[in-house]
């Protein structure tokens, strides 16, 4: 080998400089493969979800009569002026209980139907489909329908409490009632999602720990609490990110039942984007509460991919 | 396992990530409206209709007022026919309110029609915001008969010096009675007269026929415009010009009066949904409910139903109107204005007036198609509809603060939504509102104007 190398550079001939980098093989085929698989769903999520949020984000310093073609620079004070306005505390606390109300109940009445649901029992198949039916209806055909269900004159639910001798209460309103039923409704329509995801999670629990633990004098509590919930840990973690985020977005049940009435008493926060956006036409103060949403909906996930899962065993 | 995949943040994504955001916030920069315009409400007299030919085409966005696609659609058919010009209708909402939310949305796309609804709380916005046209130049160049309009609707739409709009689907609220319930309480078969001989009817009408006697409407849109007759009534009124008046002892009175109705005469109760429902069932003696609501009432009834002017009140009779006009899109070419301005003109001739009128129990906006012979064949077969008719003379101009500020009406329903629901005390309930629809008007229009 030494040699060869001698004689070639007697001859004047001298080896080539190694290359500074390796060079990739084809790199534009990867690129235009990656284009053309992600290309159009980033373009996608560019123009209808990025943009907008930074669009709003921009709005938001502005104030601006929705349809004007110009507007004012006024920075944080559409901030300001939600932060000082007297019925934003009310708006808060309406959008807490209406949260904690549809996730928490959804949660522990969708783990109860899915237990059930789970067990061997005769019409079970059909019993699953009508659980899961009101998932897929459209909110406000549903919000529409269950306006009949709580007429205080006419509706069934008058006529069963005057059954019993009771008056209806005065759902349409009393502030308080009113976000009672749109609770009711949100978590009649959204319940089977819950219990569907559970249902699937519940029959992946393996049958021998069930039997080992009855075996081992288990009651079927202890077995369902000690075994069965733990392992549900990853399904509840996803389950409480994903009802989270879709009851703080919850709109079409509001609009349909109560337009965030009597006396703002279930205008939610994304409710108030609405109306301050669309019928109040301010959009840069909308686009300010919409901002701050979107603040606690990144800050809320964001506690709970730090503290919450971390609780969950997988 | 985790989530949310694990990734290091060096310098290259870093410079990545920047130049993503970078490029979408210049993307975010590009539309929307200018920053530091002071507003730009179209000009009357810009441009020479003579040398404009109109458009082939255009579209108009409607909600078909009073169940009204059918006329709506006869009417264009009319207006094809005599003029060549082709119109698309397109139902843009289920109310004024959706075909305002849809117009403003879309002006910021310039996808917009060439016509579009412009109810008594809408125009006025979409004036300020440059998004509609003047029509005194082109009623002028049309020779489009606008002293034939009932004044005060016509007059609605006047600011600054020019018509905004023309009335087509116009009402006032009206008082609607059970004559069966009258009669089982003896009393005469009118409605009354004054709120003072209302309080002297109502424990005859409680007593007798076992009904609350008046049913009251809430929500938006609604609440604060019936009450407008008893506030007016009494010398009190929302608003004079852009100052907010809510705090004098007129207005203060009005509120308590609804309260005494509700809470201590209990002669009057909040409907829980829709008072006119409740009046067509049977629940209520009598209500207050809009004149388009008229041939709904009569038709649902089991009852025979009698129409009133709205009760006096110390101070004398008060109406407000409402409803909704046409209002033509400044964007849009002169040729397709001119378009639409034909079609504006013929949709509110006397002729087509008194046959949308006729059809759908709103106003008959033209004097002449009121006294004529398709509206008196109307009030031979439906007298209750002359009464309606017959109150357009009482009416009056609506208080600003209530219709062209940002959130005036919202504002004030809550306000009266409180007092009547949750018997709050007037003067805080109405100082709120006050305070909110003064610092709408110092950011919405003030700057506008």
């Amino acid at each position: 080998m030494s040699t060869m190398v001698e004689n070639r550079r007697q001859m004047g001939i001298t080896a080539p400089p190694p290359p500074l980098r390796r060079r990739r093989r084809w790199p534009w085929k990867s690129w235009l493969l990656f284009l053309l698989f992600a290309g159009p769903n980033v373009a996608l999520l560019i123009v209808f979800t990025y943009k907008p949020l930074l669009q709003s984000l921009y709005y938001s310093t502005l104030q601006w009569n929705i349809g004007s073609a110009t507007a004012r620079q006024v920075g944080l004070g559409n901030y300001i002026d939600w932060f000082t306005d007297p019925t934003t505390a009310h708006v808060v606390m309406v959008t807490v209980v209406f949260t904690i109300a549809t996730v928490g109940g959804g949660m522990v009445l969708g783990l109860a139907l899915a237990v059930l649901l789970n067990r061997r029992l005769r019409g079970r198949g059909a019993a699953r489909t009508v659980v899961v039916a009101p998932y897929v209806l459209s909110g406000v055909a549903v919000g529409l329908l269950w306006l009949f269900v709580f007429d205080p004159n006419f509706g069934i639910c008058a006529a069963l409490l005057r059954a019993v001798g009771l008056a209806s209460p005065d759902w349409y309103n009393d502030p308080q009632w009113a976000l009672l039923m749109v609770i009711v409704v949100y978590l009649w329509k959204n319940v089977g999602y819950v219990a569907l995801v559970y249902l699937a999670a519940l029959q992946t629990v393996p049958a021998d720990l069930l039997e080992a633990a009855a075996l081992d004098g288990a009651t079927p509590f202890h077995a369902f609490r000690r075994i069965v919930l733990p392992l549900l840990g990853p399904t509840t973690f996803f389950l409480a990110v994903t009802t989270l985020l879709s009851s703080l977005q919850s709109f079409d049940i509001i609009q349909a039942m109560t337009q965030g009435g009597p006396l703002e008493g279930t205008t939610t926060m994304m409710y108030q984007i609405y109306q301050e956006g669309f019928q109040t036409g301010r959009a840069g103060y909308s686009s300010a509460v919409a901002t701050i949403l979107f603040v606690v909906l990144l800050l809320v996930t964001f506690v709970q991919m730090k503290y919450v899962e971390k609780r969950v065993h997988y | 396992m985790s989530v949310v995949p694990a990734t290091n943040l060096n310098r290259r994504r870093l410079l990545q990530l920047a130049a993503l955001l970078g490029g979408t916030a210049t993307l975010a920069a590009c539309g929307g409206p200018a920053v530091g315009g002071s507003g730009e409400t179209a000009q009357a007299g810009a441009t020479d209709w003579a040398g404009i030919t109109p458009a082939k085409e255009i579209t108009w966005w409607s909600n078909h007022p009073g169940a009204s696609k059918a006329v709506e659609e006869e009417l264009i058919k009319r207006f094809q026919a005599a003029e060549g010009i082709k119109v698309n209708l397109v139902t843009a909402g289920a109310n004024y309110d959706e075909v305002a939310q849809k117009f403003q949305a879309a002006s910021g796309a310039n996808n917009i029609p060439d016509l579009v609804i412009a109810s008594d709380v809408w125009w006025f916005r979409y004036m300020i915001n440059g998004q509609i046209l003047p029509l005194d130049g082109l009623a002028k160049h049309l020779e489009f008969n606008t002293d034939d309009f009932n004044k005060t609707l016509f007059d609605d739409y006047n600011f600054s010096g020019n018509h905004w709009a023309v009335p087509y689907a116009r009402s006032t609220p009206l008082f609607y009675y059970n004559k069966k319930v009258w009669q089982a309480a003896g009393l005469p078969d009118r409605a009354p007269k004054s709120w003072d001989e209302f309080d002297q009817w109502a424990p005859k009408i409680a007593a007798s026929a076992g009904v609350v006697p008046l049913g009251l409407g809430k929500g938006t849109s609604w609440a604060a415009w019936w009450f407008c007759n008893i506030l007016w009534g009494r010398g009190g009124a929302y608003s004079k010009d852009w100052t907010m008046t809510l705090d004098t002892p007129e207005a203060i009175e009005a509120a308590k009066y609804v309260q005494k109705l509700i809470f201590e005469d209990k002669t009057a109760a909040v409907t829980a949904k829709d008072q006119v429902a409740d009046f067509g069932a049977g629940l209520t003696g009598c209500t207050l409910a809009s004149t388009g609501s008229l041939s709904g009432i009569l038709k649902a009834a089991q009852f025979e139903v009698g129409t009133g002017f709205l009760p006096e009140g110390p101070k004398g009779q008060a109406c407000p109107t409402g409803g909704t006009g046409l209002a033509i899109p400044a964007k849009k070419s002169p040729e397709q204005q001119l378009a639409a301005a034909k079609f504006l003109k013929f949709l509110t001739n006397t002729e087509n007036t008194a046959y949308f009128s006729s059809n759908t129990g709103y106003m008959p906006v033209r004097t002449s198609a009121r006294d004529g012979a398709t509206m008196a064949q109307v009030y031979a077969k439906t007298p209750q509809f002359r009464t309606a008719v017959d109150q357009l003379q009482t009416t009056r101009v609506q208080d600003w603060g209530r219709v062209f500020v940002p959130g005036g009406d919202k504002e004030l329903t809550t306000a009266l939504e409180k007092i009547m629901l949750q018997q709050a005390d007037p003067s805080s309930s109405f100082a709120t509102a006050s305070s909110a629809i003064e610092k709408s008007f110092e950011q919405n229009v003030k700057s506008y104007l």
